[in-house]
């Protein structure tokens, strides 16, 4: 368990290399929950009410765009910054206007996904 | 019905032919009656002739009567002259009479009657009583010769009144006759015209009925057609070349409507296929960009971050790994493009199919904790004439599916068994099943069902490539399934006969 004061990141990826990639970029610092397809991202996030969900689109069972939806009906994710992670090309307007605070074409530069990290939680615990 | 096959111009010249021997045989009939009426006015004008000769011959005998009296009472020679000029004319009128009457046999014995009374006249009673007028005057002008004289004269009047009663009554017939005959020239003429434009009427009319009506008919269904509507239809039949005009009108609206729904259905397929082109774009770049998300990702981490020796080899390993995966991922591709111009190379060879089961039933083993695999590979060696890699790729495609097909976990169950020269390979699994309305696109290029919308990666080419693989070794691949029932695929291939 990370002290209280660690934020907390919820990585939504089916494919294991990229959520280690993710962690290994994001580095130390956060509390890190991972979910390996929609429904144990919606799980996961009722659980931790992490700060920052990175979600990856298409997941087995719960689409990321699902995911999304669903976590705006439920009232909105009151103080959680959400990036969708996605290799579709043209996703990036959808999953805006269902509530995305920002987007990330894969593959991506890991200095891009630090930057959105450090932009949206300030930078991570010592 | 023989009738309606007979042909519209055989019923038009049939028609024409009846119309024209009706209208000539009512002009014959009037042709007749004129004829006729013509015969009666000359038999008519004929009496007449007959008359005027008779009462130029009575006048005559008048003469010959005034001159005989005139001689007798006065003893003048000169009172002589008019009835020997009488007397000489009288042969040649009666011949101009008797040829008059020469065709009428009753006629012309009453002429001869009259010619023999008047001859007997002449000479048994005139001709004597002028040669005794001179030497007996008396006798002459007694009460006997001038009663005989007298009755003489009257006999032959009353044979003259006789001749002219029955010629009168002959000009009265003709005249009847001809003024009859008139009357039926005009009935027939007026009957005839009549009747003729009545049957040209109907003539008029059939032909409309039979031609007019039906080519508007067609006119306007083949307005209808150029206006695009296709489903357009005439009632059939009709008389002759009406009944194949309308008939053949139909099959060319049956042609142009078949064809139309043939262009329309190759249109669909045109831009189903474009469609499943641009989803192939977008498969191929999604599918390529995960690996290569990891490998230009874990670079990127190795070349600017300090990371210890154990993590940069295993960094090395995935980009390892994916760096493969992605040449695996081209390699599919190519293959599907060869098998779709059946351009797949093998490398046949002696091999035990079950080895090749067994070795990719191990390998899958390990890549799901939620999934069992149970092989029944008893029936070993199962050999087949075959290429050991591209029969394992195969293999390994119905796995993967069994497994990413049946997200809950469960059983997949591998059965390899021979039967009568044939080996068959089966996978069952416990999962999604596919709805009947999929599944005749399963083995199609590119084609992935519910997989997207579920989240079920893969680039729908395996099965596609799978079973050409299968169809180059001479053998066939297919499936059963049903929605939430699970699937079973299983592939033969002819036994190698050296096993």
């Amino acid at each position: 368990m990370q002290a209280r004061t660690a934020k907390t990141i919820l990585i939504c990826e089916d494919d294991e290399n990229l959520r280690q990639l993710i962690r290994v970029v994001i580095g130390a610092g956060y509390h890190v929950v991972e979910a390996s397809d929609g429904d144990e991202a919606l799980e996961l996030a009722g659980e931790h009410h992490p700060d920052l969900i990175i979600l990856d689109l298409m997941m087995p069972r719960v689409s990321g765009m699902d995911v999304l939806r669903r976590l705006h009906q439920d009232g909105g994710p009151t103080g959680t910054h959400i990036v969708v992670m996605s290799a579709w090309p043209d996703a990036d307007g959808a999953a805006l206007e269902a509530g995305a605070d920002a987007f990330l074409q894969k593959p991506f530069e890991p200095d891009a996904l630090t930057a959105i990290v450090n932009d949206v939680l300030g930078e991570p615990a010592a | 019905m023989r009738l309606r096959s007979i042909s519209l111009s055989s019923r038009i010249l049939v028609a024409s032919i009846v119309l024209a021997v009706i209208v000539a045989g009512v002009f014959a009939l009037l042709i007749h009656a004129i004829l006729t009426l013509d015969d009666a006015r000359e038999r008519e004008a004929h009496s007449k002739e007959v008359t005027a000769a008779t009462v130029v011959l009575e006048k005559l005998v008048v003469d010959l009567e005034t001159g005989l009296r005139g001689t007798v009472l006065s003893l003048d020679r000169s009172f002589l002259e008019p009835w020997d000029a009488a007397v000489k004319e009288l042969p040649g009128r009666f011949r101009g009479l008797e040829e008059l009457v020469a065709g009428d046999p009753a006629q012309l014995r009453r002429v001869r009657a009259v010619r023999t009374a008047i001859n007997n006249y002449v000479n048994d009673f005139a001709r004597p009583l002028v040669d005794i007028a001179r030497d007996a005057p008396a006798v002459v002008r007694s009460a006997v010769a001038t009663e005989e004289g007298q009755r003489r004269v009257d006999e032959i009047r009353s044979q003259f009144d006789q001749l002219l009663a029955t010629e009168d009554a002959r000009a009265e017939a003709s005249a009847e006759s001809a003024t009859t005959q008139s009357r039926r020239a005009i009935i027939i003429g007026v009957v005839a015209l009549l009747l003729s434009a009545l049957l040209i009427l109907l003539f008029g009319l059939y032909l409309r009925r039979s031609m007019a009506k039906p080519v508007r008919e067609v006119a306007t269904a083949a307005s209808s057609l150029a206006g695009g509507d296709l489903s357009v239809r005439l009632e059939e039949g009709g008389p002759g070349e009406v009944g194949e005009l309308t008939s053949a009108f139909n099959n060319m609206a049956e042609e142009l409507e078949r064809r139309g729904r043939e262009l329309q259905s190759q249109n669909e397929m045109l831009r189903e296929s474009e469609h499943r082109k641009s989803e192939l774009i977008r498969i191929v770049s999604h599918e390529l960009r995960t690996p290569l998300a990891s490998i230009l990702g874990f670079t990127s981490v190795l070349l600017t971050r300090d990371v210890g020796e154990e993590e940069q080899r295993q960094y090395l390993e995935i980009i390892d790994r994916e760096g493969r995966r992605l040449s695996a991922l081209l390699n599919d591709f190519l293959d599907a493009e060869r098998a779709d111009e059946g351009h797949l190379q093998l490398e046949p060879e002696l091999i035990d199919v079950g080895r090749v089961v067994a070795e990719q039933v191990r390998l899958f083993e390990g890549q799901s904790d939620k999934h069992t695999l149970d092989m029944d590979l008893r029936a070993r060696p199962l050999p087949v004439h075959g290429d050991a890699h591209r029969l394992a790729q195969v293999v390994g495609n119905l796995l993967s599916n069994a497994i990413k097909y049946s997200p809950e976990g469960g059983t997949v169950q591998v059965v390899a068994e021979q039967d009568d020269g044939l080996v068959r390979v089966s996978v069952r699994d416990e999962g999604l099943g596919i709805p009947d309305e999929l599944q005749e696109n399963v083995f199609a290029k590119f084609f992935r069902g519910d997989a997207p919308a579920s989240g079920i990666p893969g680039s729908g080419l395996g099965l596609t490539i799978a079973r050409s693989v299968v169809e180059a070794h001479g053998g066939r691949m297919n499936f059963e399934s049903g929605r939430g029932k699970g699937s079973v695929f299983w592939l033969e291939l002819p036994k190698a006969a050296g096993g």
